[in-house]
């Protein structure tokens, strides 16, 4: 029960449409009464032989009017009941979609995708019964239940009621040890459907992995593996669901076993007649039914409120990002200081960062490069507020970044990702995903500085090529270059390029390279890479390594460094050297 | 996307007659596995019915035989009382095997479909990936399947119907033949009103499912996408399209309200009520010329009600029933999809011994006549390295995609070993081609298993080793758990070149006869790709080994360059006859160098 007072924000909500349907409901209870009565009358009629076509006709007229009175009634609570109840189905779906779009990084490292999607489709249609079935079975079983009770004490005997219903107690308690239990096992059901929806999503996913790797079949029995662990956990709660109607039939009853001897003593003794002692049977006949019903709103609400709370759960996790304290209301702008003391992912003791601090003014470009892992892609996200606990301190012209909001921060970057990512529609659209007005021009422009213009050109559906998992992939430098594009469209003041030329060859690079410096003459840019070649025109360049600065400076200066850089500089200009050699020998 | 997907909406039909016989036929196909637990529900729910007229006779019984005896004693009464206790029990266990039994077949079948289904994605070829969106996959395999568990309900209902209406039906034609074969008459009306139902409700529910997949997909793709859609602020309007995909499949539910709530449950109280006119009128004109008993009336129109009742239970499920339907059909259609994966011999003995490749004038294209390989051929000697190099969408991956059959190519040949690709079964090939993916996927889990993956028989030495081979070592045993290491969902707390890393040591442990490397150190920095290029070559006589590489300082000593232009090979040689030759190559080579 406690599941309709967590819901009662929706009930308030909608309560109009609940009276409506509560009352439609109340009506179609009294039509119930019609019926019998008008039987009665007739029945009574003829065997009084005072029937006449016309009486006849008038009461068949009546009920045929109560009929379709009913049938209209059935159908206005239906629409009213089940129709909110599928409005509640809408809303937390929604919610949970608004929740997931403010959710950060740590949320995301927490949270697989198919438990997330299986809290969005299977948890909120457990939820949805409760508002729908469930009110309906409450609203149902206690009119039904509570106007047959009324009528055995009134018809009959007030004692013997009393008596009868007394073992009906016993559906609390049933209900309560019950359901507890099943809270518990539809917990675990729903948990281990999510189990299935995060293998199928992976396998799915890394669907060519598996293939290259030959392991269908293993991944078919690693599947079964989830599958067996499923029908287990349902079984369970299968069995606790089951065992419902056989107990309220042994409550029922108790309750029959103290009607025929309390009932069966007071006929003898003369306290009721036979016919009252029938009619008390029948009406507790008709208690049957609300009986089941109300255990079968057990199961309802139990498996709604264990998908409630698995909901709650999710919308209960905060971002860890900070609201500005005083939010700084101008757009970022100024030279960039980052200064990070120490910095760790969240649930991770490793020091990520350790004394990385450099000053990168307006108008110049940055280089980072270091061994892989080194922290590269680090430094990148926290300047993209994808972490906002560390020791230490980011301003953009003596801003804190976290004052800004972080919409406004945001949207003066434009980055390309390590990995990329695509979404379902047309070239054109993932073009201008950062502004979907932009013009034919502006998206041309754009696919022209990342070199995808001609590439564009040449497939038959040119901007229309629907790209991403509907329609056909892309090859791995194109996906790069479109997200260079995507990046560089609402030309931003500060590009982050996250290793996203190490996919292309090297003329595109080098045109690559050049139309962004032309385009962008006032901007600042930050390159990521594990080329030399990239960054070797930057005003600087950090080497990280393990999480440190360890060389800084421009690119000559880092080869009198003779470290890391001057290192790797060689490697490759001994590769160029030894080509060299063979040249002249051939 | 919206175009495609408003296309597939606009594109659904009611089924056919012939659709939905096919269907049940084969959802009862899968159910048959599980008869046992069916068979003995339903023979328990004949029981349940049996109980369920028995217990109220006893009682009547007990009142018309004892209680109208003053002197009936206490004993009696007991008794009587001990007996009908044991009779509800009898009742609440035949209750609970019913419905556990009938819970576990159709829990069961539907895990069986799923299993199934799974197993027929595996069949798939990459095609199928490329073209479904993930989201749309995991509905199929989850969602609609679990559409089945409340399907089978309607079987049993309507059998625990026919006995209790074939009972009723048999009592009022003792008392009234005419009466009874009128009330009997609007089993026809159901009949017209089932089949009005159908046609009305199977659109509806499939465009419910439909609407509801597109749900999925959309959030599917929210999720993997979220830190881009973050990154550009555009958070508003993901919301703003979702609500209008949730808000067309809202309106959808409220025209399945609108088709149930009037052609479903309220329909039987009214077809009662209609005939309860129809007997009392029957009875009642009867009565102005013959003597009609009113007990008579009273049982007729009892028996009227028990013939009724059990059809709103019917009606009810019948719209999981057609929902069931619905989503037989859409998971029918996956299990029908015949884009599959090219076909290999697969009972074929033949074995990769040596690793030598052949191209001869393969041609391929991802769409048909639209040809992206045109003219393919080269040939790899064992132990050879053969490097492709070419501009960015020149079409290197997709002659990897070709050799690994990941697609079905054109016209032309390949050849391992002399022999023609298709005559290698898909375990042959899968275990002695070892591929490294330009774009690493890492699993769930830990480290570890990333590299094994599935097959046990490697041990953890040779895991280490791997690891060693690629430098992932020393990152790795820096972890606190080392090769246990968690793994989360697409290796997102590993940097991408360590993820590269670990995807590399997957192929490597496997020592694959012939290896292919799809860039396979682009987010590798310098040192640690000459470290691994050297370990390579260490070993490079017994292996083939075809590598697609933009840095062509990786590819210089490879005993053979191809390279593609526009889906052809425009120039080949080694590195110094194609410097020489001055074309395509050697223009790459001078941009790389002046760096
Ligand atoms: N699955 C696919 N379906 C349809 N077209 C595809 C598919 N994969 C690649 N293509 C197209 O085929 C062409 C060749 O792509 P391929 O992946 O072979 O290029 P590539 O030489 O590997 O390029 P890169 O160096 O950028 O990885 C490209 O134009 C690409 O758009
Ligand atoms: N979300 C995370 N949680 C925990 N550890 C992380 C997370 N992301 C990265 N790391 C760890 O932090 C270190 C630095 O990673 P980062 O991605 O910054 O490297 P990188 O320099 O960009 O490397 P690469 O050249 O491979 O891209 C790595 O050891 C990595 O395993
Ligand atoms: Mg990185
Ligand atoms: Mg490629």
């Amino acid at each position: 029960m406690g599941i309709f007072s967590r819901l009662s924000w929706f009930f308030k909500h909608r309560w109009k449409q609940y009276s409506f349907g509560v009352l439609a409901l109340l009506l179609v209870a009294a039509c119930n009464v019609v019926p019998p009565r008008i039987v009665g009358v007739v029945v009574d009629a003829v065997s009084k032989k005072t029937l006449t076509i016309k009486f006849l006709m008038m009461n068949l007229g009546l009920l045929l009017l109560v009929a379709i009175m009913g049938y209209f009634l059935r159908f206005l609570w239906q629409k009213m009941i089940f129709g909110s109840s599928y409005v509640l189905e809408r809303d937390l779906r929604n919610r949970l979609f608004h929740h997931f779009m403010k959710m950060d990084t740590t949320f995301y490292q927490k949270w697989r995708t198919g438990d997330l999607m299986a809290h969005a489709t299977n948890d909120i249609d457990a939820v949805r019964e409760v508002a729908g079935p469930g009110v309906l079975t409450l609203a149902d079983s206690l009119i039904t239940g509570l106007s047959m009770i009324f009528a055995m004490g009134m018809f009959v005997d007030w004692k013997l009621t009393l008596y009868a219903i007394l073992p009906l107690l016993l559906l609390a308690i049933m209900a309560n040890v019950l359901g507890n239990k099943i809270h518990d096992a539809f917990m675990k059901s729903q948990a281990a459907f999510s189990s299935i929806n995060n293998k199928t999503q992976e396998s799915v996913v890394g669907i060519k992995v598996l293939k290259a790797l030959g392991q269908e079949k293993q991944d078919e029995a690693d599947f079964d593996k989830y599958v067996s662990k499923n029908i287990k956990a349902n079984k369970k709660s299968y069995r606790l669901d089951a065992m419902f109607d056989p107990l309220t039939s042994i409550i029922m009853g108790i309750s029959y076993v103290i009607t025929i001897i309390l009932g069966g003593l007071a006929v003898i003794h003369s306290q009721i007649t036979i016919g009252e002692l029938v009619s008390f049977i029948t009406y507790m006949a008709e208690l049957t039914w609300p009986m089941f019903a109300i255990g079968s709103l057990f199961n309802i609400l139990e498996r709604g409120s264990a998908s409630y709370d698995r909901i709650t759960e999710l919308l209960g996790e905060k971002s860890s990002l900070v609201t500005p304290r005083h939010e700084v209301k101008t757009t970022p702008n100024g030279p960039l200081d980052f200064e990070m003391k120490k910095f760790h992912y969240p649930d991770d003791k490793a020091i990520a960062l350790n004394n990385v601090s450099f000053v990168l003014k307006e108008g110049q470009t940055m280089g980072i490069v270091g061994p892989t892992g080194g922290g590269k892609s680090t430094i990148i996200s926290l300047l993209m507020r994808d972490f906002d606990h560390y020791n230490g301190q980011i301003t953009v012209g003596d801003h804190d970044i976290r004052d800004f909001k972080l919409d406004d921060y945001l949207d003066t970057i434009g980055y390309v990702p390590q990995t990329n990512f695509l979404f379902s529609t047309n070239i054109r659209d993932n073009i201008r995903f950062a502004n979907i007005d932009a013009t034919k021009e502006q998206v041309k422009a754009a696919a022209h500085v990342a070199d995808l213009d001609n590439d564009i050109d040449d497939m038959p559906e040119g901007y229309d090529t629907q790209v991403g998992q509907l329609g056909v992939s892309l090859s791995g430098g194109q996906k790069q270059r479109l997200s260079i594009a995507r990046a560089v469209l609402s030309d931003p003041e500060l590009l982050i390029l996250d290793d996203s030329l190490s996919a292309v060859d090297s003329k595109t690079e080098r045109n690559i390279e050049e139309r962004i410096a032309e385009n962008r003459s006032n901007g600042t840019t930050i390159i990521a890479a594990s080329r030399l070649s990239s960054v070797e025109h930057a005003d600087q360049i950090l080497v990280v390594d393990h999480g440190t600065i360890i060389e800084h400076g421009t690119h000559q200066e880092l080869l009198g460094n003779k470290g890391w850089y001057y290192d790797t500089f060689n490697l490759q200009a001994k590769n160029a050297e030894l080509e060299g050699r063979l040249n002249s020998h051939g | 996307m919206d175009k495609k997907e408003q296309e597939t909406i606009n594109d659904i039909h009611a089924l056919s007659r012939k659709q939905q016989r096919n269907i049940l036929k084969r959802l009862f196909g899968f159910a048959w596995a599980f008869k046992k637990q069916f068979v003995t529900a339903i023979i328990f729910a004949i029981g349940l019915s049996v109980i369920n007229i028995i217990l109220p006779r006893l009682l009547q019984y007990y009142m018309d035989n004892y209680l109208v005896h003053q002197d009936t004693g206490i004993q009696i009464i007991v008794g009587f009382a001990i007996v009908y206790f044991i009779g509800t029990i009898i009742k609440a266990i035949v209750q609970f095997i019913q419905n556990f039994a009938f819970s576990m077949g159709a829990e069961r079948t539907l895990e069986r479909i799923r299993s199934q289904l799974f197993r027929k994605l595996h069949t798939l070829g990459m095609d199928y990936f490329d073209k479904t969106p993930a989201g749309s996959i995991v509905s199929r395999v989850t969602n609609d399947t679990k559409t089945l568990y409340d399907f089978w309900t309607l079987f049993l209902m309507i059998l625990v119907a026919a006995f209790s209406m074939i009972s009723a039906f048999i009592a009022m034609m003792s008392v009234n033949v005419t009466l009874a074969v009128a009330t009997a008459l609007f089993v026809i009306a159901l009949y017209l009103l089932i089949w009005l139902y159908q046609r009305l409700s199977s659109k509806i529910y499939q465009r419910l499912r439909e609407y509801l997949s597109q749900i999925n997909t959309k959030l599917n793709e929210s999720l993997m996408g979220i830190s881009i859609i973050q990154q550009f602020g555009q958070q508003k309007r993901m919301i703003s399209e979702f609500e209008h995909k949730n808000n067309q499949y809202f309106n959808q539910r409220n025209k399945m309200i609108n088709v149930n709530s009037f052609l479903l449950y309220p329909t039987i109280t009214l077809m009662f009520t209609l005939s309860e006119v129809i007997s009392l009128g029957g009875f009642g004109l009867e009565s102005t010329h013959t003597i009609v008993a009113a007990g008579v009336i009273y049982a007729f129109i009892s028996y009227q009600q028990n013939f009724f009742n059990p059809l709103s239970n019917v009606m009810n499920y019948m719209s999981y029933f057609q929902d069931g339907m619905v989503a037989g059909y859409r998971i029918m259609k996956l299990f029908d999809n015949q884009t599959t994966s090219p076909v290999q011999n697969e009972d074929s003995a033949q074995k990769i011994e040596v690793g030598k490749i052949e191209f001869r004038h393969v041609t391929f294209g991802y769409v048909p006549n639209e040809p992206i390989l045109k003219d393919i051929s080269f040939t790899v000697n064992p132990g050879q390295t053969v490097a492709l190099v070419g501009h960015t969408g020149s079409g290197k991956s997709s002659i990897i995609n070709v050799l690994l059959r990941f697609y079905e190519f054109g016209e032309g040949q390949i050849l391992i070993d002399d022999h023609d690709i298709r005559d290698y079964s898909t375990q042959e090939l899968r275990q002695k081609l070892g591929l490294v993916i330009q774009e690493p996927y890492l699993f769930y889990g830990n480290i570890a298993n990333n590299i094994r993956m599935y097959d046990d028989s490697i041990t953890d030495a040779q895991v280490e080793q791997a690891a060693k081979f690629v430098d992932a070592d020393e990152f790795i045993e820096r972890l606190p758990d080392a090769y246990h290491a968690k793994v989360i969902e697409r290796g997102s707390s590993f940097s991408t070149g360590q993820r590269q890393l670990i995807s590399f040591a997957r192929t490597i442990v496997r020592n694959p006869k012939v290896l292919i490397l799809d860039e396979a150190t682009a987010n590798i920095d310098p040192q640690t790709e000459q470290s691994i290029t050297r370990g390579l070559s260490k070993m490079r006589d017994d292996r083939t080994t075809i590598a697609i590489a933009h840095r062509l300082s990786t590819v210089q000593d490879a005993d053979q360059i191809l390279v593609l232009s526009h889906g052809r090979i425009a120039e080949r040689g080694t590195h110094s006859e194609l410097l020489k030759a001055g074309g395509l190559y050697s223009e790459l080579y001078e941009l790389q160098s002046m760096d």
